[in-house]
């Protein structure tokens, strides 16, 4: 039988059978929805944690520290202490002429009291680079951003302004005093010495969100300003003491460098440079694999979770499906009686499965976007008014997902199908035309 | 040997169709043998239950035989898989019952052209053929009802328009006047005739009414309890 006359007769059976085979439409529809909803809530979770980390700047970001420093002491290290250089301004400058790279900083953090009309204010201070502006790793700043490298501005946490000002957005355009502890080289070889400093400060803005999606050492500070002044401010910092005991005197040296790549591809290349210049180095990109893992896992789940009702509506089509076989018997009877092959009835019963499938994905498709819409819809609410958190896309449903679904949807049914039609042709054609 | 099977449209040789049915044996069909010339009416006559439609549903490919042979139209059913029935159904012969087997579900002309379908024929021309049919019986004004809004002489000639569409040698009648009054019985009668006389079509009718068979037939064969019963007047 051609394709047009199976698919015109399946349109045909369909139809008069009405009522039935629309509700098992339905049920197929409600299936694909069901899936489409949670798969579409799983690729969403994983781009909304893709953002996440993207804002972080943790994929082209690559942290340098000496092999020296405490945290990677290691007493059965293959290297000895002596081989393990510092990171001087020699070593930031060889870094930074390693291809694709973008900027080396280091993390300056120190301790501060900032002077807002008269009041001091005990906080945590944090140098924050020029290129965290693009990256996007700085959300929803009130106001603006440094104006350049090495501006003596400096952006609050919005809940350290409330310290300041009952409405926090006054503080904006105000200036400000830092009161800081400044390094200064000694006069005798091996030491430095400890002095009290002020700088004054315009506030240019508020920030809401910790910086670089609060991953970073930096991100829980409560004042920045750009890294370049406050390298320039020799802000005294924790790991001072310990690069006193260690560095060649005179010679500024630094525990950390955050080294900034153009983009995430160069990032395993310049990790394996800096390890070359027998420095320890360490990105995300490992934490990023177990992630991507973890997704799949879950998506999987979802997956299947998903699936559980499309299998359920896989078998209102076998049921709706047999029962026309039982219905149509006689009609079965006549089509073989005026020339039907085995083969064209079950192409039928195919036929009308997939009808089934593909009418039931449509509409599933569509409503699993409006559930996927409305969980993204009540998710936002809940984040906002709940925790006070900004809106996100929870949820997205990529053309692949509705395609993959109309075709699962389709498969399935087809799959349902197999039964029923092999039944349907098998059935004795003298014997159909007998029955009343 | 070609002018035999161009002679002779049906030959059965020693042909049987037996079943079990519970532990007993039925022999609906017992070592039957007979031919029928082409162009030929002929009655196959029997009380019910002498095994008549079980010989034409083996004509018809619709049942397979349990041993010995038939040939229709050059086909040797006995050899064929049930794709190259179904191709022979759709080709060879054409069937009429006596409870008219349309699809409630479709018009007229939908049933008539179901077999079309299945024999796959060109989509373009195909409700020319329908209504030509239709129009041969005299029905095509009737072409969009469903057969449940029809009489019962009017649904036996769709059906014997559905049975011609794809133009088949042999026209198999199971007792095709038997749901009929007896004014439509003789209308499908005439019809049947007309078509052999006319297009040359051989047909095989079933009748348990000798009068009928008597009256339309030029052969005749009587079965009872399976077999054929010999020598009575009209059997060649």
């Amino acid at each position: 039988m051609k394709r047009q006359d199976l698919f015109e007769l399946a349109g045909r059976n369909m139809r008069n059978a009405r009522l039935r085979n629309a509700l098992t439409i339905l049920g197929i529809a409600v299936g694909v929805a069901s899936l489409v909803a949670t798969c579409s809530l799983g690729i969403g979770l994983q781009n909304f944690a893709n953002r996440q980390l993207m804002r972080s700047g943790m994929f082209q970001t690559v942290f340098v520290t000496s092999r020296q420093d405490v945290r990677n002491m290691d007493e059965n290290a293959e290297t000895k202490p002596d081989e393990q250089p510092q990171i001087t301004g020699e070593t930031r400058a060889r870094i930074a002429a390693l291809p694709g790279v973008e900027e080396v900083a280091p993390e300056v953090r120190a301790t501060a009291e900032v002077v807002y009309n008269g009041q001091p204010q005990f906080t945590l201070l944090a140098g924050l680079p020029q290129s965290a502006r693009d990256e996007d790793s700085v959300e929803k700043v009130q106001g603006r951003f440094f104006s350049g490298p090495n501006a003596d501005e400096v952006l609050l946490q919005r809940d350290f302004a409330k310290k300041l000002e009952s409405d926090p957005a006054n503080v904006i355009g105000k200036s400000v005093t830092i009161r800081y502890a400044e390094r200064q080289s000694g006069e005798a070889e091996g030491s430095f010495s400890i002095e009290r400093h002020e700088k004054a400060f315009v506030i240019v803005g508020l920030l809401d969100e910790q910086p670089f999606g609060g991953m970073r050492m930096i991100s829980r500070a409560r004042v920045f300003l750009p890294t370049a002044t406050a390298e320039q401010m020799n802000l005294m910092q924790p790991a001072d003491t310990q690069q006193l005991v260690r560095s060649t005197p005179g010679q500024k040296t630094y525990s950390m460098l955050t080294v900034r790549m153009k983009s995430a591809a160069y990032a395993e290349q310049v990790e394996d440079a800096v390890k070359k210049m027998n420095f320890s180095a360490y990105s995300y990109l490992d934490a990023a694999r177990s992630m991507r893992r973890f997704f799949a896992v879950l998506d999987m789940f979802l997956f299947l979770f998903g699936s559980l009702a499309l299998v359920v509506a896989s078998l209102a089509i076998v049921n709706t499906l047999v029962m026309a076989v039982l219905e149509r018997r006689r009609e079965i009877g006549i089509m073989k009686a005026v020339g039907a092959s085995d083969r064209d009835v079950q192409r039928l019963f195919f036929a009308e499965a997939a009808t089934m499938g593909l009418i039931g994905g449509l509409l599933g498709v569509a409503l699993g976007w409006f559930i996927g819409r409305a969980i993204n819809f009540g998710g936002n609410v809940y984040l906002s008014h709940t925790m006070h958190l900004p809106k996100e896309n929870l949820w997205s449903v990529p053309v692949w997902l509705g395609l993959a679904a109309v075709v699962f949807a389709v498969a399935v049914s087809v799959l349902a199908g197999l039964y029923p039609a092999a039944r349907a042709a098998r059935l004795d054609p003298v014997q159909s035309l007998r029955y009343e | 040997m070609s002018e035999q099977m161009i002679a002779t449209a049906i030959e059965a040789r020693r042909a049987s169709r037996h079943y079990a049915m519970g532990e007993n044996q039925v022999r609906a069909v017992d070592d039957v043998s007979f031919t029928i010339p082409a162009g030929e009416f002929a009655a196959l006559l029997g009380p019910s239950g002498s095994g008549k439609s079980t010989l034409l549903n083996l004509l018809a490919g619709l049942d397979r035989l349990t041993s010995g042979g038939l040939s229709v139209d050059g086909h040797e059913l006995g050899a064929m898989d049930s794709e190259a029935l179904a191709r022979y159904r759709r080709h060879t012969v054409g069937m009429i019952f006596q409870s008219f087997n349309l699809v409630p579900a479709m018009t007229l002309a939908d049933n008539v052209e179901l077999p079309l379908r299945f024999a796959e024929a060109p989509r373009a021309g195909r409700s020319e053929r329908v209504m030509e049919l239709l129009h041969s019986v005299g029905l095509e004004k009737r072409a969009q009802h469903k057969p449940s809004e029809l009489s019962g002489g009017e649904q036996q000639r769709a059906a014997i328009a559905r049975a011609l569409v794809n133009r088949p040698r042999v026209l198999l009648a199971d007792e095709p006047t038997g749901n009929l009054d007896t004014r439509n019985g003789q209308e499908v009668m005439t019809l049947l005739s007309e078509l052999n006389a006319n297009t040359g079509v051989t047909i095989l009718m079933v009748t348990h009414d000798p009068a009928l068979a008597s009256r339309y037939a030029r052969q005749q064969l009587h079965m009872a309890d399976g077999r054929l019963i010999p020598n009575v007047e009209g059997a060649r």
